[in-house]
């Protein structure tokens, strides 16, 4: 008996981030019906894509124990420099998309630079980013709204066989980023260098290196999702992405990434943002005031957070009292 | 084109007199702005720049860059640089409450422009009446949805409500409520959350569309916001002129040259005005008259009544508001 509970116990916290995900369809599912429609999860996971793809990227920066706060300042720098070659130069969208990741890889390279090299905590450098990046851009638009090229959201509305674009680069970025994670050499020196840096070092790895890409990769990502999102409206106002940073690192550490590194991957920041726009677009389609949105938003999240943490110090209570791997 | 060109000329010169006409020194002003990310924010900032520069008067501008606690601290630098009066753009409504109390409690004269504080008994506060512009406005597309449709029918309206931090949000959401509350029995109205954000904005709209696809009626509480219900609409068949199926009546709050350009176009029904010009010129008289006459903490409050621009006026108001003013002046 107890051997059963302990059982059902272990599989309760091992899945408790898909657990509440079902709780949640579940429960929305049964107050809006129309909220399972097919036509209504292609939305969900449509809209978790911009905040997912940048939450992908920043599971590296999270693996190796890292924060990047700039991803919100990114997601408006980068498609601005895009719009910039759509609309002065006459370039397609390919191209646009293209400068778009480059100029994240810029922006991620000028993290890496202080990080690694100068040894600022990555903490301060990406606050630091985060306005300097904006303010660039801010100064750039001098604070107004930029218009881009029609082109941009026909790309944006597009699709695959019924499989709107965005969803389609989700889950590429999220494959590439799984396969890198867990099947090359340098997915497996993020997770070494997370669960011990000395360790890393001591191991003969190129740490700095290791270190400069997750930024780079997850300036990257930030670029490419801002793009994907600029895509869908056409316009880029001076808010776009402020905030962003805030639901970026709450969809990764929501998908089971510690904020202590060593501990994440690229599916759970996949779960993690399709969790966070589940909770948030079926309090629209169950009419739930306006006010009290925020309020049951936070508490959701918190829930998952919470029994995500009692997962995590549960497995490693087990982990101490057996010898056989789990 | 020419004409066109006199009239903002006109209204520049005009508005550069009347505030001629009540102040003979030059001042020191200081202008602190939450951001300018919306049409109306840019024209606002370049109508009471402008002049106040033509008239002589040195400008200090500051931009928060929307952080309010940044925008608080840049008010304390204006008030220790010994500026003669200030005009603010503040972020919400709590924190200009605090910026007016910080500039009267140092004896400078404050105006807050278009975004009022909570508490309007201090400093002097030019706000339009955000209620009464939105019940227009909504008033119009409400009569034309309901004329339209059979006698029998619900219709369904969308709302998208702004900040509901910001008080001019909560008057346009309040000015919407007052017009559909007139056919109270004819309506099922979806409140979708923007926070003044596209992207937000974006979210919400399409899960509220997807939950209810028949949409007889839309209000935006800012004219901002309309490309983003474009790219919500456009692949529903939803984004239609008048005479074309699936036409949804639409109306929005602000008056600026997307939205004139819509209404042009026969997108958008009717979109309420605020007086932009008149706005920056209020402001601009009652700060320089309070400096020349020496008053450190005056209180008013100064009203734009506004108006709502419909495709019914559009022949003959087009040019009151500034959204068509700029577009023209292209």
């Amino acid at each position: 008996m107890t051997r059963s509970m302990d059982k059902i116990s272990d599989f309760v916290f091992r899945n408790a981030t898909y657990l509440i995900f079902a709780g949640v369809l579940i429960y929305y599912g049964i107050q809006a019906p129309s909220f399972l429609t097919p036509e209504s999860l292609v939305n969900i996971v449509k809209q978790a894509s911009f905040t997912g793809i940048a939450a992908v990227g920043m599971t590296f920066v999270l693996l190796t124990a890292g924060i990047d706060l700039s991803v919100g300042s990114v997601m408006f720098l980068a498609p601005l420099m895009a719009g910039y070659v759509m609309r002065d130069l006459g370039m397609p969208v390919p191209v646009a998309v293209v400068a778009a990741v480059l100029t994240g890889v810029v922006l991620g390279s000028i993290n890496a630079i202080l990080i690694v090299r100068l040894r600022v905590i990555p903490f301060i450098t990406t606050l630091a980013t985060l306005f300097l990046f904006r303010g660039f851009g801010t100064w750039l638009t001098s604070s107004q709204q930029f218009d881009f090229p029609d082109e941009i959201r026909a790309f944006g509305l597009s699709g695959v066989f019924g499989i709107p674009t965005p969803i389609i680069v989700f889950t590429a970025v999220a494959l590439v980023a799984h396969l890198v994670l867990a099947h090359t050499e340098f997915g497996r020196q993020v997770y070494a260098f997370g669960n011990s840096p000395e360790g890393a070092r001591k191991a003969g790895l190129k740490v700095g290196w290791i270190q400069a890409r997750v930024y780079i990769i997850c300036s990257a990502c930030a670029a490419l999702s801002g793009f994907m999102l600029i895509a869908q409206i056409g316009r880029l106002d001076a808010a776009f992405g402020e905030g962003a940073e805030f639901d970026v690192i709450a969809a990764a550490v929501l998908g089971g990434a510690s904020l202590f590194g060593g501990i994440g991957s690229a599916f759970g920041a996949v779960i993690g943002a399709t969790l966070i726009q589940t909770v948030k677009l079926g309090l629209v389609f169950t009419g739930v005031n306006l006010y009290l949105q925020p309020i049951i938003q936070g508490v959701i999240i918190f829930i998952a957070v919470l029994v995500d943490g009692m997962r995590e110090k549960q497995v490693l209570a087990k982990m101490k009292r057996t010898i056989r791997p789990l | 084109m020419r004409s066109l060109t006199s009239t903002v000329t006109a209204s520049l010169i005009a508005l550069g007199g009347i505030v001629a006409g009540t102040s003979a020194n030059a001042a020191t002003i200081c202008f602190a702005f939450q951001d300018l990310e919306t049409e109306f924010w840019v024209a606002g900032h370049k109508a009471i720049t402008t002049t106040l520069a033509d008239q002589g008067h040195t400008v200090l501008e500051r931009n928060a860059n929307e952080d309010a606690n940044k925008q608080l601290e840049q008010i304390k630098d204006c008030i220790a640089q010994g500026v003669d009066g200030i005009i603010v753009i503040p972020q919400d409504g709590e924190s200009a409450v605090t910026i007016v109390k910080e500039a009267q409690s140092a004896d400078v004269p404050i105006a807050v422009f278009n975004r009022p504080p909570t508490d309007t008994s201090k400093g002097i506060v030019v706000v339009a009446d955000n209620k009464t512009i939105a019940e227009q406005a909504v008033d119009y597309i409400v009569e034309e949805a309901l004329a339209k449709a059979p006698a029998d029918k619900t219709l369904n309206a969308i709302i998208i409500v702004g900040d509901l931090g910001d008080p001019n949000a909560v008057g346009r959401k309040d000015g919407f409520y007052a017009a559909i509350d007139k056919h109270k029995d004819r309506f099922n109205v979806v409140e979708v959350a923007s926070k003044w954000d596209a992207a937000t904005a974006l979210a919400n709209l399409e899960a509220a569309v997807t939950a209810n696809p028949e949409v007889d009626l839309l209000f935006t509480s800012s004219d901002f916001l309309f490309p983003t219900i474009r790219s919500v609409f456009e692949p529903r068949g939803l984004w239609k002129k008048p005479g074309e199926d699936g036409h949804v009546m639409m109306a929005g709050l602000d008056g600026d040259k997307t939205a004139c350009q819509l209404i042009k176009d026969g997108y958008v029904d009717a979109t309420g005005v605020q007086d932009l010009y008149f706005e920056a010129d209020a402001s601009l008289k009652a700060i320089l008259a309070a400096i020349d006459g020496g008053e450190a903490q005056p209180n008013e409050v100064v009203q734009d009544p506004g108006f709502a621009l419909t495709q019914a006026n559009l022949g003959t108001d087009e040019m009151k508001m500034w959204g068509c003013v700029l577009l023209a002046g292209k």
